[in-house]
C-alpha cells in the first residue's frame, strides 16, 4: 500500500491513471491549489533541468554555441546597422594588406639583392684571373734575371714573364 | 596554410640566392712544359688545349710538349706536390682555398738548385703560365690549371 507522499509525488510527475488517479484527486481536500502546486513544481522541474543542463554542457557543445551566437550577432548588426546592406566576412588577406605585404616582400628582396650583388662583385674579379703575389729568382745564378706580370684576357691566363734566367743545354728538355 | 607556404619559398629564394657558391674537391693540372718551335709539331697536350691560342700568341712557339706533370686531387687545399722532368723539378705546396682559388707556393727546381720562387693565388678559371729559362732552342713554361 502506497503512503500518501508516494501517491503525491506520482501524481505531481503524472504517472496516476486509471482508477488510482480518480481515487487520489477524490481524496485532496483542495483540488485547485494541489493543481497550482503541480503546474509549479513542473515549472521548477522544467527550470532545474535547463540550469544543470547549462552546468554539463561539453567543450564542442560550449564553442557550438558561442559560433551560432557569434552567427546569430553578426548576422544581425549589419542588417540592423544598414537595413540589408551586402554582409561582408572579415578575412586576413584584405586588398590592402595584400598590397602591403607584396610591397614589404619585394622591398626586402631588392635590400638583400643589393647586399649580395655588391658583395659578390670583388669576389668575382678575383676569381675572374690568377693573381700572382710574389715572384723570386735566385741572384746568384741568374743575376740579371727581371720578372714581370700580365694577363692574358683572351684565354684568362696569367703570365709571370721571366728575363734573364740561365740558358740551358737541350739536353735539359728530357722527359 | 597559404601564408606558411608563401612564408617559406620566400625563405628558401632569399638563402638560395644569398648563399654562396659550394665548394667541392677540385684537380690541379700542373706541367713542365718545353715550347719550341719544329717543322712537324705535335698536337698539343689535351690539357693545354684551351690556352692553346693564347700559348702560340704569347711564346710564338708550335709545339708545346709535356715533359712532366702531376694531376692532384686538392680536397684540404693544404696538400702539395711534385711535377718533375729528368732535370726540373717544380714543388706546390697549396696554403689554403678560398672561394677565388688556391693560395700556392711554387718553386722550380733545376736538379736541386733554386730557380724559382713564386706566390700566387690560382683561379678557379684561370690558369697560370711561368715562363722559365731558355732549353736548347726552346723555352721551358711551366703550367697550372685548375680542371
Amino acid at each position: 500500500m502506497k503512503t500518501f507522499e508516494e501517491r503525491w509525488t506520482a501524481w505531481l510527475d503524472g504517472q496516476l491513471s486509471g482508477r488510482e488517479l480518480a481515487e487520489f484527486e477524490a481524496s485532496l481536500p483542495d483540488k485547485a491549489s494541489a493543481e497550482a502546486e503541480k503546474a509549479e513544481a513542473k515549472k521548477l522541474g522544467a527550470l532545474l533541468k535547463r540550469e544543470i543542463g547549462a552546468q554539463t554542457l561539453m567543450n564542442e557543445e560550449f564553442f557550438s554555441h558561442q559560433l551560432r551566437e557569434r552567427i546569430a550577432r553578426e548576422t544581425a548588426e549589419p542588417s540592423r546597422e544598414s537595413g540589408g546592406r551586402r554582409i561582408e566576412v572579415p578575412t586576413w588577406w584584405t586588398i590592402r594588406r595584400l598590397l602591403w605585404t607584396g610591397t614589404a616582400s619585394l622591398a626586402v628582396f631588392l635590400v638583400f639583392t643589393i647586399f649580395v650583388v655588391r658583395d659578390k662583385n670583388p669576389a668575382e674579379q678575383s676569381q675572374y684571373l690568377t693573381q700572382i703575389l710574389n715572384a723570386r729568382v735566385d741572384p746568384v745564378v741568374s743575376p740579371n734575371a727581371t720578372i714581370s706580370m700580365f694577363e692574358a684576357k683572351e684565354d684568362r691566363v696569367t703570365v709571370l714573364w721571366t728575363e734573364g734566367l740561365q740558358s740551358l743545354p737541350s739536353d735539359y728538355a728530357a722527359k | 596554410m597559404g601564408r606558411s607556404l608563401a612564408l617559406v619559398a620566400a625563405f628558401t629564394a632569399l638563402i638560395m640566392s644569398a648563399s654562396p657558391e659550394l665548394q667541392g674537391a677540385e684537380t690541379v693540372w700542373s706541367g713542365l712544359v718545353i715550347a719550341e718551335n719544329v717543322a712537324q709539331p705535335q698536337p698539343i697536350p689535351s690539357e693545354l688545349t684551351r690556352i692553346e691560342g693564347s700559348l702560340k700568341k704569347l711564346f710564338g712557339y708550335n709545339q708545346f710538349q709535356v715533359i712532366g706533370q702531376s694531376r692532384k686531387l686538392l680536397t684540404t687545399g693544404q696538400e702539395d706536390w711534385l711535377a718533375t722532368s729528368k732535370f726540373f723539378g717544380l714543388h706546390v705546396d697549396a696554403r689554403g682555398e678560398s672561394e677565388a682559388g688556391y693560395v700556392l707556393n711554387l718553386k722550380l727546381y733545376k736538379e736541386k738548385e733554386l730557380l724559382l720562387e713564386t706566390d700566387a693565388k690560382l683561379s678557379k678559371r684561370s690558369p697560370l703560365v711561368i715562363k722559365g729559362p731558355q732549353v736548347g732552342s726552346g723555352q721551358l713554361l711551366l703550367i697550372l690549371v685548375v680542371q
